[in-house]
C-alpha cells in the first residue's frame, strides 16, 4: 500500500525520512504529524510496533533521508554525525542492526548510495574504504553506476527487494542492464507530479511506500505495482496502465 | 490552470459612469490651481496637461477593454462558435471595433486641442479650449453607450460559462430533451445539474468531472435538441450543436426507450441520422435509457424494426441503462471512457510525443545472473494483517494525539522508545565530556583491551619488519643505471632552474630612455682598467680626468684670478672653456650680500622668526600653506557691477 504524506508543507518526504525493512528514521519537525503517519502505519499488535520509528537528526540537520543510507542489516551515517546522535540511534534501534559512521568525502550518503537488502548502487567516485564498509555493514554487493548520466544514483533511484523506479530519462537498454544487475524489475518513472528526484519524493520498504502529497494517481499506481505493494504484478504497467500513462504523459 | 479563463475580464462601466470616472480622475490627479497673472506659457502647460491626461486615461481604459475580450480568431473554434451562437459574432466584433474607433477619435481630439492650446492667449481662452476638448471626448464616449452595455452583458455571461477545456478527455451527452442526459450526468459526476420532468430544463452547457483509470474525465451535459433543420434551431440547441461539432470527444447519444419524453422512437432515430455528420471521426455510443420501464427485448415488432438499423451497426455499441435504478450506468461510463481512451491513445501513438516516453512504458525484467535467492523481507505480522482484510483497527494513541492533548507543554521524548534500556536507567543524564574526555570515546567497555590488542599486533608487525622497505641487492648494471638516472635528474633540475632564472620574453621591459641614469664612466673605473691592462697610473694623480670643459652660461659666473679655493661641489670643478679657469657658482639669493657665517646665521634666525610670526598671525600650517578660504566670495560676485567694483563692495 502506498500512502501520500508531506513534511511541513514539503512533498519531498524522502528527504526527511529513511525507511527500511527493519527500522524507520524520521526528522524532528515542528509537529508530530509527519512522525505519526509512520507511527500509525507501523503500529503492530499490542504495544510494540512492527518496526521502530525513531526521531533523529544527523549533524543537527533534518535532511536525514539524504544523509544516511541503510537496509535491514545496518545503517551508515556520515562523518559529521555527532556522538550524541549516534548514541541515540544506537539506543533506539535493535542490536542486530549495525550502525557505522563513515569517513567519506561525499557525505550525503543517501544521495550517492542506493540499496536494498542485497545489492547497492554507488556513486562512481566513492572511496574504496567506503565501498568495503558498505559491503560489510549492509551485507550487499556493490556496483559503481550512473543512472541516465547522473552520478548521484541515490537521488535518482529507489528500490526495494521486489522492484525499483529510476530516473525518467533512463533508456530502455540502460533499464535492462540495471535490472539484471539488481535482479529486480525496474521502470523509469516520476513522483510528486513529474519530479525526477525519486528518492527525495518517497520512502519505500518491502510492504509500504510513502509518497509526497502531490503525487498523481498514475504515478502512485506505477509505484504500487512496481514495488509489489498490492496484488498487481509489475507487468501491469505495460498492459493495464499503458493507456493511462500515455494519456497522462503526452 | 485551464487554457481559457474568461473570468478575469475587467468590468465595463456604462457610458455615464465611464465619463464620470475619467473626468474625476483628471480632477484628482492633475493640479487645480492656476491664476491669470501667471506666465502664459505656464497657463498653457497647465491646461495642456489636463487635456493630455484625460486622453491618456480614456485611451488606456478603452485599450484595456479591447484587449481583455477574447479575439474570436484566436480562441479555440469551439469557443469562437459558442460565442457566435450566444452573443452574435457580428455584433461582438462591431462593438469592439467601434470602441477602437472611439479610442482613435479621442486621441485625435486631444491632439487637435493641444495644438490649439499653444495659441491660447489668456487663461480664459485656454480654459475654454480645455473644456471643449473634454466635452468632445465625453460626447464620443456617450455615443458608445450601447456598445458598452452590450459588452458588459457579454462579460457577465462569459464569466459564468463553464470552464470547458477543449483539448482534454471529454464525453458529450446528447439526445432529445428530457431523455435523461442530466440524470446520467448526476449519477456519474458531482455536478448536480437540475433535473425536471419537462423539456429544456438544461438551457446551457454544463460540465462535470469523473475519475476513471487514474485519469480525470470531463463530462459535458448539453441541452436537448429537436429534429429540425439547422436554420430553425434556437440558441439553446445551437450550444449543443457547437459542442458536438468542435470538441473531439466521445459522444453518447441517449435515447428514451419508453417514449415518455414525448418523442417516438422513430423521431429519435431520425434525429440520430440527421445529426450523424457531427459524430464523424469521434467515438460514438448509443445509450438506451429508462429500461426500468420497458426493456429492449420487450418492445413490439414495429418498434424493434425501427431500432434494427442502429442495433445492427457494429461500429456503434448500444448499451441499455436506467438512471432510476442505476442499472447499466457504470457500464456506460466504463465503455465510453474505454472507447475514448483507446481513440486518443491511437491518435497520440501516431505523433512524435510518444517516442520520448516509450522508455517509461517499459518494465525491465531481470535476467538471472546467479543462483542466489533474493527474497523479500516482510514481517509475519504484516502478512497476517494483509490476509485478514478489514480488521477492526484499534485506535492507537499516536504521538500526534499526545501532542494535541498536552498543547504547549508537549516536549518530544526521544528516549521513550529505548526498549533495551530499563526504565529507571533510561533517563539518566550522561555528560558529553568528563574530566576533559569525550564520553563517546569510552562508550565501549572493552576499549582499552581492544587498543592493547591493536598495539600488540602493531608491535609484532614492527618487530617482524613489516614496515621496513625491502632490501635491494645492487649489482653493477643496476648501479650504473642509478648513476645515470641521478645525472639525468640533476641535468633536468638545472635546466629547469636555468629556465626559471632566464629573462622571460613575456616579462614587461623598461624602455631604454626611461632607465635610471647610471654613471659608468668614472675615474676609478678608468684607473682600474688601465692598471689591469698594465699601465702605471700612480703618476696620474693630478690629471684632470674628471673635469669637463663647459661653456659659461648665464647662471655661471667665471672666477677671475684669485687664490685657489676649496672645491665646493663636483660641478664647480668644471673648467670654463673661455677662461680656462675653474668655474665658480653664483651665491644663492638668500645668501647674497652676507659676508660671513655669523651674519648668515643671524639672517637665518631672523627669517625663521618672521615666518613663525606670519604663520601664527594667519593661522597657517606652515610656510607652504597658501590656503585661501573662499576663492570667489559671494559678496564680490553677485549683483550688477559697474566699473572697477569687482573687489570692493
Amino acid at each position: 500500500m502506498a500512502l501520500r504524506t508531506e513534511f511541513e508543507n514539503s512533498s519531498d518526504i524522502g528527504v526527511f525520512a529513511k525507511l527500511t525493512n527493519t527500522y524507520c528514521l524520521t526528522a524532528i519537525g515542528g509537529s508530530e504529524a509527519f512522525y505519526s503517519v509512520f507511527e500509525a502505519e507501523f503500529a503492530g499488535q499490542g504495544d510494540s510496533p512492527v518496526i521502530p520509528v525513531v526521531h533523529t537528526s544527523i549533524a543537527g540537520c533534518r535532511i536525514i533521508g539524504r544523509l544516511t543510507v541503510g537496509n535491514r542489516h545496518g545503517l551508515l551515517v556520515p562523518h559529521n554525525t555527532t556522538d550524541l546522535e549516534l548514541q541515540h540511534i544506537r539506543n533506539a534501534l535493535p542490536d542486530q542492526i549495525q550502525i557505522q559512521r563513515v569517513e567519506e568525502r561525499l557525505s550525503a550518503l543517501g544521495n550517492v548510495i542506493s540499496c536494498n537488502d542485497y545489492v547497492a548502487l554507488v556513486h562512481p567516485d566513492i572511496d574504496k574504504e567506503t565501498e568495503n564498509i558498505i559491503k560489510d555493514v549492509l551485507k550487499v554487493e556493490v556496483y559503481r553506476q550512473t543512472i541516465a548520466g547522473n552520478s548521484l544514483v541515490g537521488a535518482y533511484s529507489v528500490f526495494n527487494n521486489s522492484g525499483g523506479v529510476v530516473h525518467p530519462k533512463t533508456s530502455a537498454q540502460e533499464l535492462d542492464e540495471l535490472s539484471s544487475l539488481l535482479q529486480i524489475p525496474l521502470v523509469a518513472g516520476t513522483v510528486n507530479r513529474g519530479s525526477e528526484l525519486l528518492a527525495a519524493g518517497m520512502a519505500v520498504n518491502d510492504w509500504t511506500a510513502f509518497c509526497g502529497l502531490t503525487t498523481t494517481s498514475t504515478e502512485l499506481s506505477v509505484i504500487e505495482s512496481i514495488f509489489k505493494l498490492n496484488a498487481n504484478l509489475p507487468a501491469k504497467i505495460t498492459s493495464d496502465l499503458r493507456a493511462s500513462l500515455i494519456e497522462s504523459m503526452s | 490552470m485551464s487554457l481559457y479563463n474568461f473570468k478575469k475580464i475587467m468590468v465595463v462601466p456604462p457610458a455615464k459612469s465611464f465619463i464620470d470616472i475619467m473626468l474625476s480622475r483628471t480632477q484628482r490627479k492633475t493640479p487645480t490651481v492656476v491664476h491669470k497673472h501667471y506666465k502664459i506659457s505656464r497657463i498653457r502647460a497647465f491646461y495642456m496637461r489636463k487635456v493630455k491626461y484625460t486622453q491618456q486615461n480614456f485611451h488606456d481604459r478603452l485599450s484595456q477593454i479591447i484587449q481583455d475580450f477574447p479575439k474570436l480568431d484566436d480562441v479555440h473554434p469551439f469557443y469562437a462558435d459558442l460565442m457566435n451562437v450566444l452573443y452574435d459574432k457580428d455584433h461582438y466584433k462591431l462593438a469592439l471595433g467601434q470602441l477602437n474607433m472611439a479610442r482613435h477619435l479621442i486621441d485625435n481630439v486631444a491632439k487637435e486641442y493641444v495644438r490649439l492650446l499653444k495659441y491660447g492667449d489668456s487663461l480664459y481662452r485656454c480654459k475654454q479650449l480645455k473644456k471643449a476638448a473634454l466635452g468632445r471626448m465625453a460626447t464620443i464616449t456617450k455615443r458608445q453607450a450601447s456598445n458598452l452595455t452590450y459588452l458588459e452583458q457579454v462579460r457577465q455571461h462569459l464569466s459564468r460559462l463553464p470552464t470547458i477545456d477543449p483539448y482534454t478527455r471529454s464525453i458529450i451527452l446528447t439526445g432529445f430533451p428530457n431523455v435523461g442526459k442530466s440524470s446520467f450526468m448526476n449519477k456519474i459526476t458531482r455536478a448536480e445539474v437540475e433535473v425536471q420532468p419537462y423539456a429544456f430544463t438544461t438551457k446551457s452547457l454544463f460540465v462535470g468531472h469523473t475519475d476513471y483509470k487514474y485519469l480525470r474525465w470531463q463530462i459535458i451535459d448539453t441541452p436537448g435538441i429537436l429534429d429540425h433543420p439547422l436554420e430553425d434551431r434556437n440558441v439553446i440547441e445551437m450550444q449543443a450543436i457547437t459542442a458536438l461539432a468542435h470538441l473531439r470527444a466521445c459522444v453518447l447519444y441517449i435515447m428514451d426507450i419508453s417514449e415518455q419524453c414525448g418523442h417516438t422512437l422513430e423521431e429519435q432515430i431520425h434525429l440520430y441520422e440527421s445529426i450523424k455528420p457531427l459524430f464523424a471521426n469521434k467515438p460514438l455510443m448509443i445509450v438506451i435509457n429508462k429500461v426500468d420501464i420497458i426493456k429492449l427485448e420487450e418492445l413490439d415488432e414495429t418498434r424493434k424494426n425501427v431500432l434494427a438499423g442502429v442495433l445492427n451497426d457494429e461500429n456503434v455499441p448500444v448499451i441499455q441503462m436506467s438512471t432510476v435504478n442505476e442499472e447499466g450506468v457504470m457500464q456506460v461510463k466504463i465503455e465510453a471512457c474505454e472507447r475514448l481512451l483507446g481513440f486518443r491513445v491511437d491518435h497520440k501513438l501516431k505523433t512524435k510525443k510518444v517516442e520520448n516516453i516509450l522508455n517509461r512504458l517499459h518494465v525491465a525484467m531481470p535476467e538471472k545472473r546467479d543462483e542466489k535467492e533474493r527474497p523479500t523481507f516482510i514481517p509475519d505480522c504484516v502478512l497476517q494483517k494483509r490476509e485478514v482484510e478489514n480488521v477492526i483497527k484499534q485506535k492507537r494513541k499516536l504521538e500526534k494525539d499526545i501532542e494535541e492533548e498536552m498543547g504547549d507543554d508537549y516536549i518530544l521524548d526521544l528516549k521513550k522508545h529505548y526498549v533495551t534500556i530499563p526504565e529507571e536507567e533510561r533517563y539518566d543524564i550522561i555528560p558529553e565530556f568528563l574530566e576533559g574526555h569525550n564520553i563517546a570515546d569510552y562508550i565501549d567497555p572493552d576499549i582499552f583491551e581492544k587498543l592493547e590488542e591493536l598495539e600488540r599486533e602493531e608491535g609484532l608487525r614492527l618487530d617482524s619488519g613489516y614496515y621496513e622497505p625491502p632490501k635491494l641487492n645492487i649489482d653493477e648494471t643496476l648501479q650504473e643505471i642509478r648513476d645515470m638516472a641521478r645525472q639525468i635528474r640533476t641535468k633536468r633540475f638545472t635546466l629547469r632552474d636555468n629556465k626559471r632564472l632566464a629573462p622571460r620574453a613575456d616579462k614587461p621591459k623598461i624602455p631604454r630612455h626611461k632607465l635610471p641614469h647610471v654613471r659608468d664612466r668614472k675615474v676609478d673605473k678608468l684607473k682600474n682598467t688601465m692598471e689591469e691592462l698594465g699601465v702605471d697610473m700612480s703618476t696620474k694623480e693630478d690629471s684632470n680626468f674628471n673635469k669637463s670643459k663647459i661653456h659659461v652660461r648665464r647662471s655661471l659666473v667665471p672666477a677671475i684670478g684669485g687664490k685657489a679655493e676649496k672645491r665646493k661641489d663636483k660641478e664647480s670643478s668644471a673648467i670654463v672653456k673661455s677662461t680656462g679657469q675653474t668655474l665658480k657658482r653664483k651665491a644663492p639669493k638668500h645668501e647674497l650680500g652676507l659676508t660671513n657665517v655669523v651674519v648668515k646665521k643671524k639672517a637665518q634666525i631672523m627669517a625663521k622668526h618672521d615666518i613663525a610670526k606670519k604663520l601664527k598671525k594667519m593661522c597657517l600650517k606652515g610656510e607652504a600653506d597658501r590656503f585661501i578660504g573662499d576663492l570667489k566670495p559671494k559678496h564680490l560676485f553677485s549683483g550688477k557691477r559697474g566699473n572697477g567694483k569687482t573687489d570692493r563692495r
